[in-house]
């Protein structure tokens, strides 16, 4: 039979497209990713230990304290003007962060009208038209949110200059609520951080930062050393300071949280606890005998500040999965590729160069290192000390974007020029071009421009995307940053086996 | 911050040549090599090492370690200001230079990018152990109440060593019953193997002094106890002892 070529095309198309079907058919319903969302206001207790489906396996929240009662509770009831509340953006099922997934259920649930879609800082612009999902994009396909920083810094004269070089959204050159604006403000976009574990992110480190070598902020509510560890770019030195700033900046407060307010949200936040704890092919995470980094009452017991080395390291041993199959089980080779994931993180060392706060501060540029070098904090993957670094994701050259002249752009772009008689950024001078210059917009230093503080490595596999912009749509991607950064040349297995045991933090 | 708060270097080419300055560093004990170059890491099985090269010949500057160290390796893409005194034998292919420090200067210079891969017969040496004590490039306690510290080319970076001493001494302070804390901050010259001198920033002792002084008073030693002096003028290069000349003294009176 004579079959012309774009019959015999279609027939290929539509052949790959009921593959696909039943592909899809075939898959276990219990493995595909669901959302259990709490909408802010809602009324319902909260158990003590909670398990979420992902796209990985499963999540485990716990509620050290016991059963959460939502009902009137500040972190769950909409305090503010605009109806959202904390768990608006911290959702149990998402590690306390919130999924693009999660937040495009949302709009298709809701056609755009929930609150997390509020005009302030859910959407690109305020500015724009807000029935549209063009103009919360950013959130939509990054899972960012607009945060919009005073521009210059009260207090501080900063040391370099800020223009606009490519403005996708339009927010830093509207006339409201751009640069030029009577209330003038830098419009970055970034991902919530996670609200749990938090005993890990706020445990001072000491009086000084030792990468700086200056005394530490001090918490204003203790007057003790903060650890500076808390948000994308460490400018709350304290969980009450972060919890008042959201109040204002994402729920539209009037005036401060009460006091029975803040202390009902801090209680919350210091109790909760989450970690992966099923792995769709590896199985529980959380067996007798099992890792003791897994899951989340691992997590909730273990000490805070214990620095990665050769008796506590980072996430503790995986040696019980490294056993070698003696008959094929595919659950034992997952295992097995998650344990060698945990040796890389360890022990493969790499040059890392060209990181500001890490190559800068007397540890050599570059440093042949490995990853539990500069995520040292046993348990979360964090920093012991303030964990701003200029890993290079949002300054070009290395930054995740495409560049500049990008035909599609999605985050805008800054040209910052340091000032002659100020020290200029470590490894990339005084002209650079940003699409958020991190923890420069709070002190005004060139050495911190782009410099992002570390996040948690828990539930990683609940909250995609990844990186403070949301560049990494998967840890594939996360990884492929990373090997390609520092010139790691992964193989393909290594890079799975890193995958599996990010997948089961 | 390392390299954080030097400015623009300032290079004087004196009268005197580089002959004379041959013959000035032949009448002292051991040799020394005060340059400006780029540094260079080479691979090893071990750890990096670091070299830079002046007038053709390799040296070592040190290696890889911890922030407790007493060596602070440089900084690819920046220039270094190498000063030290030229050992014996050849560590990781250079000749050894001990004492040595090694000031990152602060601009930019791409040029520096040179990474020299293992080889076979090349080898770091063994780790050497943070010093248990003050760090001698950084730190000089002669009491408790009598501390010098040191620091970088045209830099206010406060090493570890730093932190710690500073720490200690507040302390000190805090068991007196009266106390006056005399801070004074020296900037400096320092005279390059070839003759040439390079000057610190015409502040930079009294942004050394100040910084002691804020950081003393954030460790509970109250200001009105603290008196800080800078004086304008350069502490004069002899190429020999020039880096102790960058410091801030604290007396405790």
């Amino acid at each position: 039979m004579r079959v012309n070529r774009p019959t015999f095309l279609l027939a290929l198309a539509i052949a790959g497209f009921l593959a696909v079907l039943r592909l899809e058919a075939q898959t276990d319903p219990a493995l595909r990713p669901q959302t259990s969302w709490i909408a802010a206001g809602s009324r319902q207790t909260l158990p003590r230990e909670m398990v979420f489906e992902n796209a990985l396996g499963r999540l485990g929240v716990l509620n050290v304290s016991g059963p959460i009662d939502t009902t009137g509770h500040p972190f769950f009831q909409p305090i503010g003007s605009n109806q959202r509340a904390c768990v608006t953006c911290h959702q149990p099922a998402n590690a306390m962060s919130v999924s693009v997934e999660s937040i495009r259920e949302r709009w298709r649930a809701t056609q755009g009208r929930d609150p997390i879609f509020a005009a302030i800082d859910g959407s690109n612009n305020p500015s724009l038209p807000q029935g549209e999902a063009s103009s919360h994009s950013l959130l939509l396909n990054r899972g960012l949110f607009r945060v919009a920083m005073p521009w210059p810094p009260p207090g501080v004269t900063p040391e370099f200059t800020i223009e606009v070089v490519r403005d996708p959204t339009g927010v830093n050159r509207d006339p409201i609520y751009g640069l030029r604006s009577p209330a003038p403000a830098v419009s970055v976009f970034r991902r919530p951080r996670i609200v749990a574990n938090l005993k890990y992110v706020t445990s001072p480190d000491g009086l000084f930062n030792v990468k700086l070598g200056v005394l530490m902020d001090k918490d204003p509510d203790t007057g003790l050393p903060s650890s500076m560890n808390i948000m994308a770019d460490a400018r709350a030195m304290s969980l009450s300071v972060q919890a008042q700033g959201a109040y204002r900046d994402h729920q539209g407060g009037k005036g401060p949280l009460t006091r029975a307010q803040l202390e009902g949200i801090l209680a919350f936040e210091n109790q909760i606890y989450t970690a992966q704890v099923w792995d769709a092919r590896g199985g529980s995470l959380v067996e007798p005998n099992g890792p003791a980094a897994l899951g989340p009452a691992n997590v909730a017991r273990h000490s805070v500040h214990v620095l990665n080395g050769p008796k506590t390291p980072g996430f503790h041993f995986f040696d019980m999965w490294l056993t070698p199959n003696t008959t094929p089980d595919p659950q034992a080779d997952v295992r097995a590729s998650v344990a060698r994931g945990n040796d890389i993180f360890l022990n493969r060392r790499f040059w890392v160069k060209d990181v500001a706060h890490i190559n800068s501060i007397g540890l050599a540029n570059p440093a042949k290192r490995t990853c539990a070098v500069c995520h040292n904090a046993q348990t979360s993957g964090m920093d012991l000390a303030p964990g701003w670094v200029d890993l290079g994701t949002t300054n070009f050259p290395t930054w995740t974007e495409s560049a500049v002249w990008s035909e599609s752009p999605e985050l805008p772009v800054f040209k910052l020029t340091c000032r002659p008689d100020a020290p200029p950024h470590p490894f990339l001078g005084r002209e650079i071009y940003t699409s958020d210059p991190g923890r420069a917009l709070v002190t005004g230093h060139c050495a911190d421009i782009g410099a992002i503080t570390m996040g948690q490595f828990r539930g990683l596999a609940a909250r995609a995307p990844y990186f403070s912009n949301g560049s990494a749509k998967d840890l594939r991607e996360l990884v492929d940053y990373y090997d390609r950064r520092f010139d790691m040349r992964l193989s393909s297995q290594e890079k799975q086996d890193l995958i599996n045991f990010l997948g089961v933090l | 911050m390392r390299g954080g708060t030097c400015t623009l270097i300032l290079l004087t080419v004196l009268s005197s040549g580089a002959s004379q300055s041959s013959a000035q560093q032949s009448s002292s004990s051991p040799a020394r090599r005060n340059f400006v170059a780029c540094p260079i890491v080479r691979d090893t099985k071990t750890q990096p090492c670091w070299l830079a090269e002046y007038e053709g010949e390799l040296y070592y500057l040190g290696q890889q370690g911890g922030v407790a160290d007493d060596f602070y390796p440089p900084q690819l893409g920046h220039l270094a200001l190498v000063e030290g005194a030229v050992g014996q034998g050849r560590v990781c292919g250079g000749i050894p230079l001990q004492p040595v420090k090694v000031s990152v200067l602060r601009e930019l210079t791409p040029a520096c990018r040179a990474m020299l891969p293992a080889e076979d017969g090349i080898e770091a040496p063994p780790p050497i152990p943070a010093p248990r004590g003050p760090a001698p490039s950084w730190v000089k306690v002669d009491g408790p109440g009598d501390v010098t510290l040191y620091f970088d080319f045209d830099n206010d970076f406060f090493s570890l060593h730093v932190t710690v001493a500073l720490t200690d001494l507040a302390k000190h302070v805090a068991q007196l019953e009266e106390s006056r804390v005399e801070v004074t901050g020296f900037r400096a010259a320092t005279r390059l193997t070839n003759g040439q001198v390079m000057t610190e920033r015409d502040d930079m002792g009294s942004i050394r002094a100040r910084k002691v002084a804020d950081t003393l008073t954030g460790l509970g030693v109250p200001a009105r106890v603290i008196t800080v002096n800078a004086p304008t003028e350069a502490q004069p290069a002899d190429g020999v002892n020039d880096p102790r000349n960058r410091r801030v003294e604290i007396r405790v009176r």
